[in-house]
């Protein structure tokens, strides 16, 4: 964290010098560890073994928050006869169908769906008293049961002292009293088990009552500037703004269908129909009525699995013939350089938006022969455009322009709109119906400046909300109807633009700093820093608590509960809508406002998180005959091979990337500048002495590392902050090697890009790559030189 | 008023936002693109276009600020001109270049200096130098130009876990004092700050720019004992004087004798 | 344990001008002195001053980051620092050292006579005063060793010239004075440093010594021989500007 957010680190400074002890695991010792009281190295994608065996020592050891436990997550919810664990079949679970939790009623039939299923409705058999040897917990205790130390040791190289150390700190400083959070980023994410690293770390903390309450939680850090806001407004293919899908050709025809597959019968989601309309209507404004269902057929529909990798493998097959690439560099930052390349290379056309000349619009320099043509459009910084950042904690904060973009420079705003408004003036007049989604589109914001820039506070007031007829802006995602008479870009975002005033550009402090989604909540699901009767849990961590003389929900943040329910409160059998939140279920977006220790739904690879080794490992499962996960997403084809899954005798090591805070992810933010560039201006790798040794590699000197992909060249640190782990009882060492991945071929420092290394091959859940653990080969000396180079130096 | 920095290398992250901060608003050059293979730190040392420069050990033992649980530290730490009490560089100055200015720093007016390379031997902590290409010599001016309106000097500014910070220099021992004493009841008994105040280094009588180190100062790079050419230049006139009036004795008594012999 | 064994301190940034300067403002200061005491050489030792001022000068200037902004060493009067010390003995010594050249001014004369003693040794105060070990170790010794290799300097090359039995006299004395004197301090500073290893590691420093040395052997005998006195001018030159450029380097 201090290497990659070391702006936000001072918060974890300011905790440590409060007291609180800082725990970092990481394969190497970083910025992080060097101030850390803790440093855990363990091998790169063993953190399910290494959280599950946490999980284990709370329940064996009964430290878990019971009342917590009991009251708020599922663990009381039977489960079916049938289901079949990881422990009956040797790393595999029974069909998905038999996920679901046993309940007086037939399969719930909505099964699958992101926003319902698997809810733990009044109908669900339940045992409170924990001891059904089928309720959650105890399955959650089998499952978990071989997570031991011992075996934490084996797959992790952990010794089970420094373990336990970790278990000891983590449950005495949780409970009524204290809590821990935990904080992740992309060591976590980028792996095939990316999302069951972070279910196992929801296990834990629902476990010991640490979500909902002050000093709890989950911190995902997130990535570039603004990348929680294009998650929120995204640039995720299956998503809408709001984390409303993207309807699918298949599941969702007609709008009708569309909403019954997503509107849930209880929780807040039952909302959904609202920001579903609101949505169309700003889209497509005036042209949306309920008669042609708001223009949902203007919506595009998924046909299948349309991720990066996906695109780009497409892209190498001559599926694709255009692309647009705005503020990415893929050739460097996304995996398997050359297939990156190869795919681009067989476009017609693309056009690349950045600060710099960068590698994706250079890529064709190795490869003469190339036919795509190629735009390059330079971009505007963020100093030169209005504009909001949403932040890791949701937090919205406004930048204004400080200077006009100079040259041709123009913000994405400017681009997308302009080039709107040309493609609109191409098919003006047009009576062909497939035109209307971009002739009926609510394209007319106000421009202002020398450059005809659209004016963001209009489109903060889109995303924002407003009423049709007065055109004022909604106060909150509370007002949003689903009868077309309001309109709302990202129903999550609503209340920013409240008043017709900017509240992510508030710099007062405190509550007053920007403008926290949704509704200026600064930690969501609080109602759970009070026990189920409306109390505080404990006077020390008293946050969001019921006030019975007021009759309303109050507290040091705004409630995320219904303000005035009580916690007494129970729906009523025919109750609909928010009426179906019970006063004591504090997580409301859930349909049946639960932790879900076990997942019945929503996660296609296991209702619990389970060890798997990488697609590319060193070493077999040690703890199931299934090696990888099963559901992964694998690439099979002859320009993406694989090792073997583990053992490779040609790639005996493992390896690891990540950055350095002196660089930015693909480089074009840094590797232009001298400033940064200086001060890590070569490709290096990091091995440990003990590797060093073993083959000859000098420090300072070069390497080659090479997989089946590709072999790159690398300068050498050798540093003990990366140590080879002793694995097992026949205490066997395991290398690491680590790549920052941050250089490409042009710019001011240039080196190879560690991605050329790396296979295409992801989480089945959100498709992201498995960049954080594969395995390489490593050797003295530089490499050979490639063709293209050769060529390029005798011209 | 006096001001100065306390550079606390316990909380120090190794981000080099203090290096980059200076760089940017100084408008430094950069110190070319090699890479050195010292840890994380590849421009070296403080000089002429490197004001602030974040120097990293790797140390097989464990020491403050990682809880003596680890098997390994890393230390960091930021260094910069001191801006000594007795500020060897400005003593040396012949052109009256370097200033002691109304912040009590030590502040190179660049439109004076004419590059005569004396303050670059006279420092005793290697910090100024003489740019190549402008024959000047450079080094931190405290943000002389921030200073002035009230602002907090870039570096100090940009450190995100106040490892470095800014200060008027009584309060900054204050509570310099206060954090040693922190660290110590903390067990990290090897915490010690390298010259708060004359006392702690009559060499220098002192530092502007002090420091709180858990190493030998040699270990950061620091002499252990620096000691100003002011400490030591009254021998040296002491020894021209009397070698002066060997001289010209010698050069009387010769042209005596000659004279006695004529 | 140090820092990836970096050097502590800044390397000086002059080149040879400087320590050329050392030698030439050593031979100009000594000449003068010797001058003003003993009429008969005045004429050249005034030549000989000009001409070893000129060209330091000329190298201090040269060895200036900006040498345009020379006249900036005049801005100020700061007697901490010896090289302002030097500047402005310079501004006196040069006018008066050039009136006496060129004018045959005895008053010019008397002033660089005068100015002569500190212009000889000012410069070891100037190195001595500097953070570097090797130099500012030897505050006391340097100041020393170079006045005595400014009068060895002085003495051997104005022993080049042409000269009587008398001036012979004076110079064979002036110059083993000097020459005693620089085998002295430079033994002294040997002494006084706490690392001798820049100096008797340095081939400059040993040669120095040697010709030093040779010199003086070959001015002991007291009847003359041209040859010995200008094998012992060309020897003391060579030793002392070899002192001050071993220091230089140390
Ligand atoms: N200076 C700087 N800051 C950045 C960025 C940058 O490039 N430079 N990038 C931004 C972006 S886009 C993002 S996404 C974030 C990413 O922020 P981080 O996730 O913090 O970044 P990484 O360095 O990729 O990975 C973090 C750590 O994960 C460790 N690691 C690798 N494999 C494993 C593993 O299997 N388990 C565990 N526990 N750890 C593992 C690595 O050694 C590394 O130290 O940073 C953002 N901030
Ligand atoms: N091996 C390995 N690979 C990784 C990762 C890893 O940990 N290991 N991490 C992954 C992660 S988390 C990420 S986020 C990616 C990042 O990979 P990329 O997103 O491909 O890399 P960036 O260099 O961040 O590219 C962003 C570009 O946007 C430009 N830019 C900045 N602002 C603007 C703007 O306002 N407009 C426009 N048009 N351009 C702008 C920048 O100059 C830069 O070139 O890398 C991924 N790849
Ligand atoms: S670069 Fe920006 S986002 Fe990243 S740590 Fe610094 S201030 Fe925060
Ligand atoms: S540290 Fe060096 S440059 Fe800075 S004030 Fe002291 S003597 Fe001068
Ligand atoms: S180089 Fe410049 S600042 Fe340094 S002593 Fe000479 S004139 Fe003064
Ligand atoms: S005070 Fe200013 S000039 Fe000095 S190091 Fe800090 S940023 Fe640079
Ligand atoms: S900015 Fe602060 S934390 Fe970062 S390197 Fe500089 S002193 Fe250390
Ligand atoms: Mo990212």
């Amino acid at each position: 964290m201090a290497e990659c957010h070391p702006v936000g680190f001072q918060w974890v400074m300011e905790a440590k010098a409060r007291g609180a002890k800082v725990i970092h695991v990481d394969p190497r010792f970083t910025r992080t560890s060097a101030v850390a009281d803790i440093h855990v190295p363990l091998r790169a994608g063993s953190d399910i073994a290494f959280l599950g065996g946490i999980v284990n020592h709370i329940l064996s050891e009964e430290k878990y928050f019971r009342e917590y436990v009991v009251a708020y997550t599922n663990a009381s919810a039977i489960l079916r006869e049938d289901f079949q664990d990881t422990e009956d079949l040797d790393g595999l679970f029974s069909d998905p169908t038999t996920w679901l939790y046993e309940s007086g009623k037939d399969d719930d039939d909505r099964a699958g769906e992101s926003h319902e299923g698997g809810g733990l409705h009044e109908d669900v058999y339940r045992d409170p008293t924990l001891t059904h040897p089928r309720c959650v917990l105890q399955v959650l205790r089998r499952h978990y049961s071989r997570y031991t130390p011992s075996i934490v040791a084996e797959v992790c190289g952990v010794s089970e002292e420094q373990f336990l150390s970790v278990c000891d700190a983590l449950c005495s400083n949780s409970g009524r009293e204290r809590t821990s959070a935990f904080c992740y980023a992309v060591g976590w994410t980028q792996h095939t088990v990316g999302v069951q690293i972070i279910r196992t770390a929801a296990i834990v903390q629902l476990l010991l009552g640490n979500i909902g309450r002050p000093g709890g939680g989950i911190l995902a850090l997130r990535g570039h500037a603004t990348i929680q806001g294009s998650t929120d407004v995204p640039t995720l293919y299956n998503l809408l703004p709001g984390y409303l899908p993207m309807p699918k050709a298949s599941d969702d025809p007609t709008f009708a269908s569309y909403v019954s597959n997503h509107q849930p019968s209880s929780g807040w989601w039952t909302e959904f129909p609202k920001y579903a309309v609101s949505l169309l209507k700003a889209w497509w404004g005036p042209a949306a009525v309920e008669a042609n269902d708001w223009c949902y057929d203007y919506l595009p529909r998924l046909t299948g699995d349309h991720s990066h990798m996906t695109t780009v493998a497409d892209m190498a097959d001559g599926k694709v013939r255009g692309y647009f690439v705005m503020g990415e560099n893929p050739v460097v930052g996304s995996m398997h350089g050359g297939l990156q390349r190869a795919g681009l290379a067989q476009l017609d056309w693309l056009v690349v938006r950045d600060f710099a000349v960068i590698e994706t619009a250079e890529f064709w320099r190795s490869d003469p022969s190339c036919q795509t043509e190629v735009f390059f459009f330079p971009a505007a910084a963020h100093t030169e455009k209005d504009g909001t950042y949403t932040n890791t904690q949701r937090l919205l904060q406004f930048h204004h322009k400080a200077i006009e973009p100079a040259g041709d420079r123009r913000s994405e705003l400017w681009f997308m709109y302009h080039l709107g408004l040309r493609l609109r003036a191409l098919y003006e007049g047009s009576s062909e119906p497939r035109d209307r989604p971009l002739l009926d589109l609510t394209w007319s914001y106000p421009t202002v400046g020398p450059h005809d820039e659209p004016d963001v506070l209009d489109v903060l007031k889109e995303i924002n909300g407003f009423d049709v007829t007065s055109g004022s802006p909604v106060s909150s995602f509370v007002e949003l109807r689903d009868d077309g008479s309001t309109a709302c870009g990202c129903w999550i975002y609503s209340g920013v633009f409240a008043g017709g005033a900017n509240k992510g550009a508030r710099r007062v402090g405190g509550a007053e700093w920007g403008y926290a989604w949704p509704a200026d909540r600064r930690i969501m699901y609080n109602r759970a820093s009070a026990d189920p009767s409306g109390t505080p849990w404990s006077e020390r961590k008293k946050y969001v608590w019921w006030d019975e003389s007021e009759g309303r929900w109050t507290g040091e943040d705004v409630p995320d509960f219904i303000v005035d329910r009580p916690p007494s409160y129970r729906p009523s059998d025919d109750a609909v809508g928010l009426d179906t939140i019970a006063g004591d279920t504090p997580f409301i977006m859930q349909s049946d406002g639960m932790g879900w220790l076990f997942a019945p739904t929503g996660i296609v690879d296991g209702p619990l998180p389970t060890h798997y080794e990488p697609q590319e490992s060193v070493m077999a499962n040690p703890l199931y005959g299934q090696q990888r996960n099963p559901a992964r997403l694998e690439w099979t084809r002859v320009d993406n091979p694989y090792h073997r899954p583990f053992a490779d005798p040609d790639y005996p090591f493992a390896v690891t990337t990540y950055r350095l805070t002196e660089q930015h992810t693909a480089g074009g933010m840094s590797r232009w500048l001298p400033w940064l560039a200086e001060l890590q201006p070569e490709f290096f790798c990091e091995v440990s002495p003990e590797l060093a040794a073993e083959r000859g590699l000098v420090n300072g000197g070069w390497a080659t590392i090479s997989t089946e992909r590709t072999s790159i060249e690398a300068r050498v640190l050798v540093t003990a902050r990366i140590p080879p782990l002793v694995i097992g009882k026949r205490r066997r060492v395991v290398h690491q090697i680590g790549l920052p991945y941050h250089w490409g071929s042009s710019g001011l420092v240039r080196g190879d890009s560690a991605n050329d290394l790396i296979a295409f091959v992801a989480d089945p859940n959100v498709s992201i790559q498995e960049s954080k653990a594969l395995t390489a080969d490593i050797q003295p000396g530089r490499r050979a030189a490639r063709p293209s180079e050769s060529r390029r130096s005798r011209a | 008023m006096t001001v100065g920095f306390f550079t606390d290398t316990t909380v120090c992250i190794g981000c080099k936002a203090c290096e980059v901060a200076c760089k940017q608003w100084n408008q430094l050059p950069d110190d070319g693109f090699s890479f050195t293979g010292m840890s994380y730190d590849n421009t070296v040392q403080l000089g002429a276009s490197t004001w602030r420069h974040v120097a990293f050990i790797e140390k097989p033992a464990s020491s403050s600020g990682d809880g003596g649980d680890n098997k390994f530290s890393w230390l960091m730490m930021s260094d910069v001109c001191k801006h000594c009490e007795t500020a060897a560089c400005l003593e040396a100055c012949p052109t009256g270049s370097i200033i002691r200015t109304e912040f009590d720093s030590v502040f190179v007016q660049p439109d004076i200096c004419n590059g005569c390379g004396y303050c670059v031997s006279a420092c005793p902590f290697g910090v100024i130098d003489r740019r190549e290409d402008d024959g000047r010599a450079w080094k931190c001016t405290l943000c002389y130009d921030r200073l002035g309106s009230g602002m907090t000097p870039a570096c100090a500014q940009a450190c995100p876990t106040e490892s470095i910070v800014f200060g008027e220099l009584s309060e900054l021992r204050a509570r310099a004092a206060d954090r040693v004493g922190e660290l110590h009841a903390a067990g990290h008994t090897e915490a010690y700050l390298y010259g708060a105040d004359a006392a702690d280094q009559p060499g220098t009588d002192g530092l502007h720019a002090f420091f709180l180190l858990t190493d030998e100062p040699e270990v950061y790079n620091l002499p252990s004992a620096p000691v100003a050419p002011a400490k030591t230049i009254g021998r040296a006139w002491r020894s021209m004087a009397a070698a002066g009036v060997a001289m010209a004795a010698a050069a009387i008594a010769s042209s005596r004798s000659a004279s006695a012999r004529r | 344990m140090t820092y990836y064994e970096q050097p502590l301190l800044k390397r000086p940034v002059w080149k040879w001008y400087v320590p050329a300067y050392f030698f030439l403002g050593g031979v100009a200061g000594a000449s003068s002195t010797l001058g003003l005491v003993f009429e008969p050489l005045r004429r050249r030792c005034s030549r000989l001053s000009l001409v070893a001022l000129t060209l330091g000068a000329a190298c201090l200037i040269a060895d200036l980051g900006r040498p345009e902004r020379f006249a900036n060493m005049l801005r100020v009067f700061r007697p901490s620092s010896p090289m302002s010390m030097g500047s402005w003995l310079l501004a006196v010594y040069g006018p008066a050292a050039g009136a006496s050249a060129v004018l045959g001014s005895s008053l010019g004369a008397g002033v660089a006579g005068v100015a002569g003693v500190p212009l000889a040794g000012y410069t070891g105060v100037l190195v001595a005063s500097t953070a570097v070990p090797a130099w500012q170790d030897a505050s006391a010794a340097l100041p020393a060793l170079f006045t005595a290799s400014g009068v060895t300097g002085a003495a051997s090359l104005l022993k080049l010239g042409d000269c009587d039995d008398e001036t012979a006299r004076v110079l064979r004395r002036y110059g083993i004075a000097g020459m005693v004197g620089e085998l002295a301090a430079a033994r002294a500073l040997e002494h006084e440093v706490r690392d001798v290893g820049p100096y008797k590691g340095s081939p400059l420093w040993r040669g120095a010594e040697v010709c030093t040395t040779v010199a003086l052997a070959l001015s002991l005998p007291r009847r003359r021989s041209r040859r010995r006195e200008v094998l012992a001018g060309v020897a003391g030159t060579l030793g002392s500007a070899m002192a001050k450029f071993a220091v230089a380097q140390a």
